[in-house]
């Protein structure tokens, strides 16, 4: 068996070396390394269950199951099922919040 | 697709992922487990490299894509958005052997072949067992033991998808206690329950002062305010007026858009159910009429059919537009709570005399208007309003066609679904002959609702004489009312007889879903002339009759009330009416 685990990937033939970081990527990694990705995941997950969103996407995938039966629904159907009400239906102040969080964060990681 | 291994179940792999079980030895996720990452709030489980990892997609360099795989069998990380691009599966299928996947941010397997999760039993417990050492690193227990004690114990905070706190029955704080003790009042006295039961009266009655020949509006009010539906809404806060304010206040400043004649009946209710026995003025709820039914605002007296139709246009009216439910079909009563309660459907069958080709229509109503026909049989006795011996009639006059003068209810019911036929100068366009003929004219009763309204016509406004008058003749009226005979299905039944209809499965949710059983609550009465009449209401609460007169609630005895003079009748479905025993004491 490959220990390929331990190797990293070969680089791609496409990568472009020269190419700039987009500046959603700088922000991106920044909050991964800084740990604060993680605690905004955790945030909004607290927040969309307390709001019942969670439930409501449950009920969704419950009722598409029910209706094409237990083994004919993969994760991709219901990802693509709940993806776009679940993006639409978050509520306004948890997305208020979660903002405010990021904002804060890169001001303090400016400076 | 799942089997039970031990009871548990479990689902069966997929073909690929068999396929790779089978190529790569007896522990295929071995070298995953040192990849496991477990971030202590929440004890989630990723797969990384470096504890520091920033994965990113091979193929387009996307690090902050949702969905991020990498392929268990080279390591490489793949986005995986089947909308846009899925380079997972690109790779899956450009190299085989390479399906399955696990994602990074989740550490579940995935078949990019399959599109779908799949399960593999020693996956998992390598995850599961990262997570319980790290729950066991971070918990201040020692030795080896540690791990026995806390897999076997209850589960340690990490390990935890979610924080949670422990249950603890509620009990009120100071302020709670305070507030509770300030603004509330004992439903029941235990300690005096034995006397309580037959001097007090029951909730929810309070007189409602005259503002100025607003009898017509307390009598309905006093009506609505013990239909048991809507009673059961707004008191189970179905309509919070705080809550509907702050929503239209927000939206739009104006007075206008502030006018909820459902925020005004909450206020009703809350004031009427308080446990304040002292009269109270509806002000503002007469004001929140004038501005919605600007025509009848005036201190004259007005009809009060006229003014229940209005209110249960203006709560209709609000509601709508806060829900938008436009689209329902009219009269199943999805749109407010007035229909939901009121609204039932009327068909109308019409039927050409000449050619017997019968149209039907179907139209939602919320109340049923009846004529007073003049007295059947050629007794001529008059059966006069304080006639108290009228009731007792009832026992013979079982039969409609056994005439004895009296009007009842039931009569009038009858003629409404009785076939009538039009007249020479009312010739109906019939779709077969197409033209005018002599039709037959049949009402039915589709759908009924759940509390079903009889406005007896007493008013008559004749255009042409420019005069109106009022007809006084009693109307007897029973307690307890089936509707079955006036539904369509028995209409049609009496028509034809028994055939098999083949509108027959149109009919069936009309009837089945309810019974037909009714139980009269309310009697909203008018005594004196058209100009100069008063409106009093008899309310029936646990089996006790009660006059309500404008600021006076008085408990009087059931024949008062079938030797009134009935304008309007309340009767809600015997399922939804609560008979409260006759012992109150009686725990």
């Amino acid at each position: 068996m490959k220990h390929s685990v331990n190797r990293p990937p070969t680089p791609d033939a496409a990568e472009d070396q020269g190419k700039e970081p987009t500046l959603q990527e700088i922000i991106n990694v920044k909050l991964i390394e800084s740990g604060e990705k993680e605690r905004l995941m955790e945030l909004l997950r607290e927040r969309l269950i307390d709001c019942g969103w969670k439930d409501e996407m449950k009920a969704l995938c419950r009722a598409h199951v029910k209706k094409k039966g237990r083994n004919n629904v993969t994760v991709d159907d219901l990802v693509h099922l709940i993806t776009p009400k679940g993006r639409a239906s978050v509520p306004d102040s948890v997305k208020a919040e979660l903002l405010q969080r990021i904002r804060t964060f890169l001001m303090s990681a400016a400076l | 697709m799942s089997s039970k291994i031990n009871g548990h179940v479990s689902p069966q792999p997929c073909p690929h992922l068999l396929v790779f079980r089978s190529r790569n030895g007896p522990k295929p996720f071995r070298a995953l487990q040192d990849c496991i990452r477990v971030k202590p709030p929440g004890g989630r489980a990723a797969i990384r490299r470096e504890p520091t990892e920033v994965p990113r997609c091979g193929t387009c360099e996307e690090s902050s894509r949702s969905r991020l795989y990498a392929c268990v069998a080279c390591a490489a990380v793949f986005c995986h958005a089947p909308l846009l691009h899925s380079h997972a599966s690109d790779h899956s299928l450009s190299i085989p052997g390479h399906e399955i996947a696990v994602d990074v941010d989740r550490a579940e397997l995935f078949c990019c072949a399959c599109g779908d999760q799949v399960y593999d039993r020693d996956f998992d417990a390598a995850v599961v067992l990262a997570q319980t050492v790290n729950a066991t690193a971070t918990t201040s227990t020692s030795g080896s033991t540690a791990m026995q004690c806390s897999v076997a114990g209850s589960q340690p905070e990490n390990l935890r998808k979610r924080r949670r706190v422990d249950y603890r029955p509620w009990e009120p704080d100071s302020g709670e206690h305070i507030s509770r003790g300030n603004q509330s009042i004992p439903l029941l006295d235990a300690a005096n329950a034995s006397l309580v039961s037959s001097t007090q009266q029951p909730w929810g009655l309070r007189g409602l002062n005259n503002l100025g020949n607003t009898c017509f509006m307390n009598s309905i009010l006093q009506a609505l305010l013990h239909t048991p539906p809507l009673r059961n809404y707004f008191l189970g806060d179905r309509h919070n007026r705080y809550y509907c304010q702050q929503k239209n206040g927000a939206i739009n400043g104006t007075k206008n858009s502030r006018l909820c004649l459902a925020c005004d009946m909450d206020a009703l209710f809350s004031a009427v159910f308080s446990g304040d026995r002292t009269p109270y003025s509806p002000a503002k709820f007469l004001y929140s009429w004038w501005q919605h039914a600007a025509n009848l605002a005036s201190y004259e007296q007005q009809d009060a059919h006229e003014f229940f139709i209005s209110m249960l246009e203006g709560i209709h009216e609000k509601v709508e537009k806060d829900k938008r439910k436009s689209q329902s079909p009219a009269g199943s009563g999805d749109c407010c709570i007035a229909h939901r309660v009121f609204s039932g459907i009327l068909r109308s069958d019409v039927m050409c005399m000449v050619c017997g080709f019968t149209s039907t229509t179907y139209d939602p109503c919320v109340d049923i208007s009846l004529d007073l026909e003049p007295n059947q049989g050629g007794s001529g006795k008059s059966s006069s309003a304080k006639s108290l011996n009228s009731f007792n009639v009832e026992a013979d006059c079982m039969r409609p066609n056994q005439n004895c003068g009296i009007s009842t209810l039931k009569g009038c019911l009858e003629r409404f679904t009785r076939a009538e036929k039009l007249g020479s100068d009312q010739k109906l366009f019939c779709q077969k002959c197409q033209v005018r003929q002599e039709s037959l004219k049949q009402m039915s009763i589709r759908k009924l609702p759940l509390v079903s309204c009889f406005h007896v016509k007493r008013f008559e406004h004749s255009s042409i004489r420019k005069m109106s008058r009022k007809v006084d003749r009693y109307l007897q009226f029973p307690f307890s009312l089936d509707m079955a005979p006036y539904l369509s299905s028995s209409i049609l039944r009496s028509r034809f007889g028994n055939r098999i209809f083949p509108f027959d499965g149109d009919e069936q949710d009309a009837s089945n879903d309810l019974s037909t059983e009714f139980e009269l609550f309310a009697v909203v009465t008018h005594s004196g002339r058209l100009d100069a009449g008063h409106y009093v209401t008899y309310l029936r609460l646990s089996n006790q009759w009660y006059k309500c007169e404008d600021a006076w609630i008085t408990q009087v005895n059931e024949s008062i009330v079938r030797a009134a003079q009935g304008y309007m009748m309340f009767y809600v479905q015997k399922v939804l009416y609560y008979k409260e025993s006759e012992n109150q004491g009686t725990s």
